[in-house]
């Protein structure tokens, strides 16, 4: 049952990126790039992240696309010039990217590469614990907010910083701009 | 997904557009690194998430304002046309 | 004040003099002449408190190092001994005199501060030399005072003439130069040591570790700073210079700076090479006194004089006698500068008119300063009773005692020289006025004719060792004693008084008669011209070595330049600067101010690190 559900939403990420970087008008764009979002945050669900999940759904699907419409609509962007690049160079890019597409899938998907779960580590060297054990998995948030505040508070404050930074600096260069209306 | 993502920044002119293919590869990671986290049996990886998140979403504000600064000076949102620093 | 200190004091106020004038006092004579001779009485007082206090203490010397580079090291040291006090004595002292008369020798000139500040280099580079306490140091210094003669003998800017002779002075002085640096590379390679204390003391230690060549590479510099032949050639050229100048430098100090640094090396010369170097000396005596028959610029004459004085110096050097070149060389400073600046007076009162044969009847124009020439004159000669004759005769009786044919070509060689003083005196300030210059020549200020008398003085009194103050003058008294103790000494003694004496007396008498008293051509020329012609050409050394350095030396320096010009500034430099601009302009191409082409080469670039990731591991 989990395994149809991982591929089902698997499968709506992936057709949704591909509409979205497909689709010429951009306004639909952003609505594929809404269901992408939803179905990874489904796929996170699957990987019993819940709070992540929901965290992904309220700031990336909720506010962070609608954010986007906004400025989509705003800019009123027309639709009739030519979306894609179709030169020398848009070609060897996408040639590119598809060479990045199938490395990474053959390096993904060869198993041989894929380093052992540090389970069995832990259990033979007790010294690895200290080192390279992280906090042990649980699907509450309990947990989540328990580490921000612990292990990871430096990170934690100072992304705050950074959210003020950004709040700053976007009402710096809008009122920036409106000034020279 | 990243390898779409990359292709969109890659193809598209417009730079909203442009802008939300990155976001989509940002997704990706978000997905690759919440897997990991939970093969590994371990919340680091959630964490880290999390603060993607964060820092993306700050990252999409200040984008956006640039963009809609830039096109109000240009006029225009797409990048082939936003050559000013062309050699 | 402490013993160092007033070395330093000695090495620095002069200096400190130069430079201030160098920076704030170009357009300012007035405070030239102040500060030079401030700075030269400042020098004298400090020497006179160091000998004092090295009369107390014994030998002074400070160090410092300058240079280290790995294991070697350069130190910046003074070293006070008796031969350096007894030169520091009077290079300051003479220094001294001369900054006096050249206030007043160069009243009205146009560049009088320039002048004073290259006094003032002058004393100190000079006074450099004398202090230095190692080779390297002595080096820096040696090239110091030829940069100092350079500027000095060129000081009348306006004249090609001097403009020319300042660099043959200096080019040719760098050429001994070449082979003093190499001595001292050798020296330092040999010895491991370029301090003179320290040099002493290892070949006093071992003998063996005496090198020839070493010596002679390091005489190379003496060669070209004393003016030996065969880089003789520049002095008398040098005379293009104002004569205050002549007598500092050419008469005085810095050519005598070539045989007292053969003095302080002594120690290094093996026996072998004296003879050489004696033979040396006597040639240039010789052939500077016949020259000197065939000029007719007052201060030529002097020039080849001093030419035939240092070969005398050098060839006592030769004959083993170290203490008895300084001795001639004190003696030699004394009235060769006063006979300079007797010129220099006369040639300012003639109103700069050089020639002899123009002059005449000076005598009476002018008193005191002939009275001071004659003195410096007849000092020079060898009278008995006079500076120059102690040293004159302890020189050939050194001669006498070792080789007679060295004695005798010496003894001719005073013939010689009095020959051509009594021609320079008898035609210049006997008889009557040649020219309106000589006419309405008038005696010198207070400020030219005090050095003269207190030169004068000292002329007549330099020679009386026992009277030397302070002890100075150590290392001739041992010589001295070296030669009475001499075998046969009172024979050769008499003998050689005998034929001083009678060669100066015939040499003048001689003079007279031939040339009479102020004659207005030279007769020689007139009764035998072609020997005239032979004495005049100096053996041709100048066309020798001009055609030398038009011939073939500018045809290696045109090749190297075009292999400048083509290989190194062409190849390389251009060359370089083209691969730079070529690669900024492939970089260039990079900006293209399209969004896409940057991501793509992002792309490009991550490949290429993840291929080189998964390679490595």
């Amino acid at each position: 049952m989990t395994d149809l559900l991982f591929y089902f939403f698997s499968l709506v990420a992936l057709g949704a990126a591909l509409v979205m970087v497909l689709n010429p008008n951009a306004v639909g764009g952003a609505m594929a790039m809404i269901v992408s979002f939803v179905a990874t945050a489904a796929l996170f669900v699957l990987l019993e992240a819940y709070f992540l999940a929901i965290i992904q759904v309220l700031v990336y699907a909720g506010a962070v696309m609608v954010l986007f419409l906004f400025i989509i609509m705003l800019l009123d962007v027309d639709k009739v010039e030519a979306a894609y690049r179709f030169d020398r160079i848009g070609t060897l890019a996408a040639v590119c990217g598809f060479v990045l597409l199938a490395s990474m899938l053959v390096v993904g998907l060869s198993s041989s590469h894929l380093p052992v779960p540090p389970t069995e580590l832990v259990a033979s060297n007790p010294d690895v614990i200290s080192q390279s054990s992280g906090i042990p998995f649980t699907s509450s948030s309990k947990s989540f907010g328990y580490s921000l505040f612990t292990k990871y508070m430096l990170p934690f404050q100072l992304v705050g910083f950074l959210l003020l930074a950004a709040m700053l600096g976007v009402i710096v260069i809008s009122k920036r701009a409106a000034q020279v209306d | 997904m990243f390898a779409i993502g990359f292709l969109g920044v890659i193809l598209r002119k417009n730079t909203l557009v442009l802008f939300m293919s990155l976001e989509l590869m940002l997704n990706a990671v978000n997905l690759a690194l919440v897997a990991f986290s939970r093969y590994n049996n371990t919340m680091d990886g959630n964490l880290f998430v999390f603060f993607i998140i964060t820092v993306a979403a700050a990252e999409v504000a200040v984008g956006l304002a640039i963009i809609v600064a830039l096109y109000r000076k240009r006029q225009t949102v797409m990048v082939d046309e936003l050559k000013a620093l062309e050699n | 004040m402490e013993a160092t200190n007033s070395l330093l004091l000695v090495l620095f106020a002069p200096l400190t003099a130069a430079c201030l004038i160098a920076f704030f006092c170009r357009q300012r004579p007035q405070a030239a002449i102040a500060l030079s001779l401030s700075a030269a009485g400042v020098i004298f007082i400090a020497s006179l408190m160091a000998t004092l206090q090295f009369t107390r203490l014994g030998d002074l010397s400070a160090s410092m190092e300058w240079l280290r580079l790995g294991d070697f090291v350069v130190n910046m040291g003074l070293f006070l001994d008796n031969t350096a006090a007894t030169m520091l004595m009077m290079v300051s002292f003479v220094g001294l005199l001369i900054h006096v008369f050249s206030v007043g020798y160069m009243r009205g000139d146009a560049a009088t501060a320039r002048f004073f500040g290259g006094l003032s280099i002058f004393m100190f580079s000079m006074l450099g030399i004398v202090l230095a306490d190692n080779l390297v140091m002595l080096f820096v210094f040696w090239e110091l005072v030829g940069f100092s003669s350079y500027m000095l003998i060129g000081h009348y800017i306006a004249k090609d003439e001097a403009a020319q002779a300042s660099k043959k002075a200096f080019i040719v002085n760098r050429v001994g130069d070449l082979g003093f640096l190499l001595g001292i590379v050798f020296a330092y390679w040999h010895f491991g040591t370029t301090e003179l204390t320290e040099l002493a003391a290892l070949i006093e230690l071992n003998p063996a570790l005496i090198n020839g060549t070493i010596a002679a590479l390091l005489m190379c510099g003496f060669i070209g700073k004393s003016a030996q032949f065969p880089l003789h050639v520049w002095l008398p050229d040098a005379m293009a210079g104002p004569t205050p100048v002549s007598a500092l430098i050419h008469a005085a100090t810095m050519v005598a700076a070539g045989v007292y640094f053969l003095i302080r090396i002594v120690c290094l010369f093996p026996v072998e090479l004296l003879p050489s170097i004696a033979w040396l000396g006597t040639g240039v005596a010789l052939y500077a006194g016949f020259c000197a028959f065939a000029q007719s610029d007052i201060k030529r004459i002097l020039a080849y004089s001093t030419l035939s004085q240092l070969g005398y110096m050098a060839a006592v050097f030769g004959l083993g006698y170290p203490g008895l070149a300084l001795f001639h060389l004190i003696t030699h400073a004394f009235f060769k500068a006063l006979l300079f600046l007797g010129a220099g007076s006369v040639i300012h009162g003639c109103h700069h008119e050089q020639n002899i044969f123009k002059m005449g009847g000076l005598f009476r124009k002018m008193p005191m300063t002939s009275g001071t020439f004659l003195i410096g004159l007849l000092a020079l000669c060898g009278v008995y009773g006079l500076s120059g004759f102690y040293s004159k005769d302890a020189i050939l009786i050194a001669a006498g005692l070792h080789s007679n044919l060295i004695f005798f070509l010496l003894v001719l060689g005073a013939l010689l020289t009095a020959g051509y003083m009594g021609r320079l005196f008898w035609i210049a300030f006997l008889g009557r006025p040649n020219s309106a210059a000589a006419e309405n020549a008038h005696e010198s200020g207070p400020a030219m004719l005090l050095p003269l008398i207190i030169l004068a003085l000292l002329s007549i009194a330099g020679g009386w060792l026992n009277l030397w103050p302070l002890g100075l003058g150590e290392i001739i008294q041992d010589d001295q004693a070296r030669l009475h103790a001499s075998v046969a000494y009172d024979a050769m003694h008499k003998k050689v008084v005998i034929a001083g004496s009678v060669a100066c007396l015939v040499g003048l008498l001689l003079a007279l008669l031939f040339y009479r008293m102020g004659a207005q051509k030279d007769r020689l020329q007139t009764l035998a011209a072609p020997v005239y012609a032979f004495l005049e050409s100096r053996l041709w050394f100048d066309e020798l070595y001009d055609f030398y350095v038009q011939k073939v030396q500018q045809r290696v320096a045109l090749l190297l330049s075009f292999l400048d010009v083509s290989i190194l500034k062409g190849l390389c430099m251009r060359g370089s600067a083209g691969l730079v601009a070529l690669v900024s302009l492939l970089l260039r191409m990079l900006h293209t101010g399209n969004l896409h082409n940057y991501v793509a080469w992002f792309l490009a670039g991550v490949l290429l690190l993840s291929a080189f990731v998964f390679a490595c591991a």
